[in-house]
């Protein structure tokens, strides 16, 4: 039965059918399906089979990747208060979008992904300076600073993630706290990320679940 | 003397001149030229048009704008608030759009060359068409119809509306920007560019997936050319990638001219679109930041012996990042119209 729910469900992320996929979602619970099953062998299977069309270079468009973040994080969080015990956070990571930059897509698409793959997020919304990062980060307990940037100037500029990482290097804190960005001048470029002084990246939202959770594993040590 | 116009003519006709048409599209430069800050620059019609033709003599590559910044567009629709920057261009502050229900508030201008939104770049338009028009294409920026509702409530908003809000709104929407498209098109055109650029991320399947493309985007894009005509049109998806939709848009609007994305592959776009019209080669701008001299002249170089066989070829920049070295831009420059060179008049 599990083979058809998956099926099923992943025909409905790929045609980017909400609905579809979240009623496919509640009639397997109503079937018995467990919650922890649902998060764990249909969602997430079904953000990894796209990582790996993504790297095939099967055309995944944007509007695919938007559905997948946004069903991932609804069912998610649909079915996270119904686990028999609570799911162990895999970390704890603070999100904005650069200084100087408005654009929210990108952003809300990996705090999506993010959440499905049981990260806390905590979302500072746009326009965020460096040193309220660096401070919300650490109120926050975090250990990735997570930084989108929709333009060049945003993604390298002064104000943006080289400050942050000045921050962190001036207070000792680069141990503790790794950064990671991610946007379209990114894809346009080999190496933007190390330029601009971040730790990691990732060239689209679902990847960016995995490529976190390997890097909070690495902070973790 | 040979003029940008007349290599842009001989390219679209498939005829060789001195070298193949060469856009490089210098936008916030111009500022740094006059010696102003972006805000100032952007406050007059006279200093962007004066920017251009400093451009142009700066570098000598063949086209002008009449783009100041893409944000315009909303503010034409009454965006009250745009963002500034030292280091990069202007952005929209605040959505026009908010909620579905100011879709029904939404006003297009009953005239746009009154609207004072358009007053500089109206001044822009009359100067550039009074230094080099005929001379040197004047270029224009215009979202498409599908695209348009991004730039008034954000693409997350309005990815949300088209494909999962209820449709009256949706099409409400789109009915207004295509009205304000067609009106967008007849201003520029009257104030004296030559050149359209169409921009429609929306129309690219990295976008939108194909079948979606096929029912949604492309019985607009086909609306949009077949109201204004495909004289002076450019398909261009934002630098998104457009191979794959190339043929059905030539095909069903006869535009006439192409600017792919760094990320097709040129080979393929130039044999998808062949004699059917003008392919324009696009180089990854962003990487013109880091790349050296020599990766530069090698990165134009193939792109050149890509596209040049076969005639019918312009080579071109996106929209060139103000942190881009000057060194930089004269290096791609030099290549483009040493390898760029042809046989023709004027050689
Ligand atoms: C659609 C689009 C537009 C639309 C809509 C813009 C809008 N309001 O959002 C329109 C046509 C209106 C437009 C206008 C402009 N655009 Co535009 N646009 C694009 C396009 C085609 C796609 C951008 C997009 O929204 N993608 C969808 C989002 C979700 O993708 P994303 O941000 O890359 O995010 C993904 C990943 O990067 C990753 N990610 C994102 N954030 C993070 C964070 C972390 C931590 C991680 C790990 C990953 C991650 O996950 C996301 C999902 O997979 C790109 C080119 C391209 N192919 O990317 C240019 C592009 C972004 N635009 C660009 C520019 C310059 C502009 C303008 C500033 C032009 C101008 N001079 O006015 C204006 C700005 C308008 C404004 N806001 O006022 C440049 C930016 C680079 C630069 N030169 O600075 C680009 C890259 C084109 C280019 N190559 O030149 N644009």
């Amino acid at each position: 039965m599990l083979a058809r729910i998956i099926a099923d469900y992943n025909e409905a992320v790929f045609d980017t059918d909400r609905e579809r996929a979240l009623q496919i979602v509640r009639d397997a619970e109503r079937q018995g399906i467990s919650p922890e099953d649902l998060v764990f062998k249909v969602v997430l299977p079904a953000m990894d089979a796209m990582v790996n069309a993504l790297s095939d270079q099967f055309s995944v468009n944007l509007a695919q990747h938007f559905m997948t973040a946004q069903i991932s994080d609804a069912v998610t969080a649909e079915m996270i208060p119904k686990f028999h015990q609570a799911p162990e956070v895999a970390g704890r990571v603070v999100i904005g979008t650069a200084y100087g930059d408005m654009h929210t897509l990108g952003k809300r698409m990996v705090i999506g992904c993010l959440r499905a793959r049981m990260v806390e997020v905590t979302d500072l919304g746009v326009n965020v300076a460096a040193e309220r990062f660096v401070e919300e980060a650490l109120a926050h307990d975090a250990r990735v600073i997570a930084i989108s940037a929709l333009m060049l100037h945003t993604a390298t500029g002064e104000l943006g993630c080289r400050k942050v990482r000045r921050l962190l290097h001036e207070r000792g804190l680069e141990d503790r706290i790794k950064i990671m960005v991610g946007g379209a001048p990114f894809r346009f470029h080999d190496g933007l990320y190390r330029i601009v002084g971040a730790d990691a990246w990732a060239p689209d939202a679902i990847s960016a679940g995995k490529a976190m959770a390997e890097l909070l594993q690495e902070v973790k040590k | 003397m040979i003029t940008g116009m007349d290599r842009l003519t001989a390219a679209i006709r498939g005829e060789e001149a001195d070298r193949i048409p060469i856009f490089c599209n210098l936008l916030d430069q111009g500022a740094a030229e006059l010696g102003v800050s972006l805000q100032d620059y952007y406050a007059r019609g006279e200093s962007v048009a004066e920017g251009q033709l400093r451009m142009l003599r700066k570098y000598g590559h063949d086209n002008v704008w009449s783009l100041f910044y893409v944000g315009k567009e909303a503010e034409l629709l009454g965006c009250q608030r745009i963002l500034y920057s030292a280091e990069g261009p202007p952005n929209v502050e605040d959505f026009v759009i908010h909620s579905w229900d100011d879709i029904a508030r939404l006003e297009v201008p009953a005239d746009i060359p009154s609207h004072p939104a358009f007053t500089e770049v109206g001044k822009c338009l009359q100067i550039l068409k009074n230094e080099v028009g005929g001379k040197n294409p004047i270029c224009a920026y215009i979202t498409s119809t599908m695209t348009l509702p991004a730039l008034l409530m954000g693409m997350e908003k309005w990815m949300e509306l088209l494909f999962a809000g209820p449709p009256g709104p949706c099409e409400e929407l789109l009915r207004k920007c295509h009205e304000f498209f067609v009106k967008e098109v007849a201003a520029y055109r009257q104030g004296g560019a030559d050149v359209l650029i169409y921009s429609n991320p929306f129309g690219s399947a990295d976008t939108v997936p194909m079948k979606y493309f096929l029912q949604r985007s492309l019985p607009w894009i086909e609306k949009d050319i077949q109201a204004v005509g495909a004289g002076g049109m450019v398909y261009y998806c934002g630098m998104a990638r457009l191979n794959s939709v190339l043929s059905a848009v030539i095909e069903r609007t006869g535009i006439g001219a192409c600017y792919l994305s760094p990320l097709d592959d040129l080979a393929v776009g130039k044999r998808l679109i062949g004699d059917r019209g003008l392919t324009c080669g696009v180089i990854n701008d962003i990487q013109l930041i880091s790349w050296t001299r020599q990766e530069i002249r090698q990165e134009v170089k193939r792109i050149l012996d890509v596209g040049m066989p076969g005639g019918r070829f312009l080579f071109g920049t996106g929209v060139m990042p103000l942190m881009i070295p000057e060194a930089s831009i004269r290096a791609m420059l030099e290549a483009a119209f040493e390898y760029g060179s042809q046989g023709g008049k004027g050689a």
